[in-house]
């Protein structure tokens, strides 16, 4: 677990990326910024645009329109960067797995490296689920 | 104006165009009407009764396609809808209702790409929603679309 | 002055390495006293220099294809350059206030304009609408503010008796007392923390760089390396603008014991100042902020000039 690790544990910059969610995933995410639960205290921040950004954080089940734009948005961002599936939508589709406008799931498009089950869930698997993330980032790279 | 009294002036007026008329209670009400007389129920209740065009919807039923144009009254609070039924499920028509009001565009757009049904006088009815490859002549939305079964590595 | 002490000053103390350190603690300060004011916790002491080291080292820097590279990457060197020898220039002086030149103030008031002028020209390089939109908009926002900056700035000048030398507002207020003192001085020192907060891209004058509106305005298309140096260059202007405040308006750093504990205070009451501003204002359109300049703060500062004039 060098210097490197332990610096981009530290601080990931997050851009949040919504392909055709229902929003609550997004307002739970808006929730977990809040003092009650606070993400800024391990250094996450959101970002504005996908070049300042360490992880892409993907909420919704990705319907077929944002399927070239959610690849370009990936390309976009700086290596080293993760991808973050948030909810049952972005872990799998969720209840749209047989719809007409989903074709496929996320981790079929990008590599995802960490998935946060809920539909939407709750401040507190996001939390262990970046937990998680800062233990494969150490032990993995 | 209450909802009573809507449904009262429609009756007067359109009469014997009218097939039933179901209070929901008294903020909703359906009307069933003809599909060849739908802009002329359009002009009255937009123009001369004042409520505003919410949205259409539509919905297959087995033997029929069904559209709902929702009218609402913001100053009480009340929504009524024209119940449309066309019958002929393999060419579907309805006249537009973009003469009377422009709103009424986006909402054909995407009735016609998902169901099937052709708007006659509309003259943009490009697809709103459905990505660009998407083939033509599927409607999504009617009950006889089946799903294709997932080919894992395409989307 | 030889050049190994010249470069010495520059780049170790109280040039580049000090003067980064202090800003990026400086933003720590901000980060965590705007947490406090919204009762969270807040981020660790090392955030800040987390983030940077980040950038600098183990972030790819991408290019945008068709850019000019000269302008796209020379800018944030050029910004981090100036922001530095500002912080230079002032400190030295503060430390031997006989070692400055005529009319230095007039150039550190110039090299101040260069980190707005060098984002500004990076994003106009970045060949991008919405950087051009921020760009534009920090480009109104510098002509707004720069007017009542510079005639505040006539008030401890006229206090001191004239004196373009920052050394001699320095020796002047430590035999007649403070600039601030005075009730032109106490003027002139509330507009330029107004100017202040819109040099420094704080709410509510962020607008060029509005995070969720125009994602990220002027530093859209900066990535690692490149957005590391902007951010090192805004600490240190972070850092060294209450200096130039301390040093025109409270006399000055100085090295004895208990008057240093005092320049510490008033320091972080610049920074509390500026932080509290920044936490109770949403940001405001460019327009309004253009009138906001060019109509009350600027007749509050002509005012000021003219209480100075008058004697008092």
């Amino acid at each position: 677990m060098g210097f490197r690790e332990k610096i981009l544990t530290r601080s990931l910059y997050v851009f949040h990326v919504s392909s055709g969610s229902c929003n609550n995933c997004d307002i739970e995410l808006l929730d977990c910024l809040t003092p009650r639960y606070d993400l800024e205290r391990f250094g996450i921040v959101l970002v504005g645009s996908v070049k300042h950004a360490d992880a892409l954080l993907c909420t919704g089940s990705t319907n077929r329109m944002c399927v070239p734009r959610i690849k370009l948005l990936y390309e976009q961002m700086p290596k080293p960067g993760f991808v973050i599936a948030w909810g049952a939508c972005g872990s799998s589709r969720g209840l749209f797995k047989d719809s007409y406008n989903t074709g496929a799931p996320l981790d079929e498009i990008i590599p995802v490296d960490l998935y946060i089950p809920g539909c939407p869930p709750k401040p507190e698997a996001v939390i262990g689920g970046i937990k998680k993330l800062v233990e494969k980032i150490n032990t993995t790279r | 104006m209450t909802i009573d009294e809507i449904l009262q002036k429609l009756q007067e007026r359109f009469g014997s165009n009218i097939l039933k008329v179901y209070k929901k209670n008294d903020k909703r009400a359906y009307v069933d009407i003809y599909p060849k007389d739908i802009v002329e129920f359009t002009k009255y209740i937009f123009k001369d009764l004042g409520l505003r065009f919410n949205i259409a919807s539509a919905v297959d039923d087995f033997d029929a396609l069904e559209i709902l144009y929702h009218f609402a009254d913001d100053a009480s609070g009340y929504v009524i809808s024209l119940r449309a039924l066309i019958k002929e499920r393999e060419d579907p028509h309805i006249d537009t209702i973009t003469t009377v009001t422009k709103s009424a565009w986006w909402i054909e757009r995407e009735i016609h790409e998902l169901f099937g049904i052709h708007f006659d006088g509309n003259k943009d009815l490009r697809p709103l929603l459905l990505p660009d490859d998407w083939p033509q002549g599927v409607y999504p939305l009617r009950k006889n679309f089946v799903v294709p079964k997932r080919d894992s590595r395409k989307s | 002055m030889n050049i190994l002490e010249s470069l010495f000053q520059f780049l170790i103390f109280p040039g580049f390495i000090f003067s980064a350190v202090m800003g990026l603690l400086t933003g720590w300060v901000d980060r965590k006293v705007t947490a406090k004011v919204q009762w969270r916790v807040g981020p660790p002491w090392y955030q800040n220099f987390a983030d940077v080291i980040k950038l600098l080292f183990y972030k790819e820097t991408l290019i945008p294809v068709n850019v000019s590279k000269p302008i796209f990457l020379g800018m944030p060197l050029l910004s981090l350059a100036s922001a530095t020898l500002v912080s230079t220039i002032v400190l030295v002086i503060n430390g031997k206030p006989g070692s400055g030149f005529l009319g230095d103030l007039i150039v550190v008031i110039y090299l101040l304009m260069i980190p707005a002028i060098s984002l500004m020209l990076g994003a106009f390089a970045s060949e991008n609408p919405l950087a051009s939109l921020g760009a534009s908009r920090e480009m109104k926002l510098m002509l707004s503010y720069e007017l009542p900056f510079i005639i505040s700035i006539l008030v401890p000048v006229i206090k001191a008796g004239y004196a373009i030398k920052l050394g001699d507002i320095i020796t002047h207020q430590a035999l007649f007392g403070h600039t601030i003192a005075s009730l032109s001085g106490f003027l002139s020192f509330v507009v330029m923390l107004f100017c202040v907060q819109a040099k420094l891209g704080f709410v509510p004058f962020d607008m060029a760089e509005a995070e969720t509106e125009i994602m990220s305005g002027t530093y859209i298309e900066y990535s690692g390396k490149a957005l590391g140096v902007f951010k090192l260059s805004r600490a240190v202007v972070l850092f060294i603008l209450p200096v130039l405040m301390i040093t025109l308006y409270f006399g000055g750093i100085s090295s004895e014991g208990e008057a240093f504990i005092r320049n510490i205070l008033e320091y972080l009451m610049i920074v509390a100042l500026v932080v509290v501003i920044k936490n109770t204002n949403p940001r405001v359109r460019i327009d309004q902020a253009m009138d906001f300049f060019w109509g009350p703060v600027t007749l509050v500062a002509i005012g000021a000039v003219a209480f100075a004039y008058l004697g008092h």
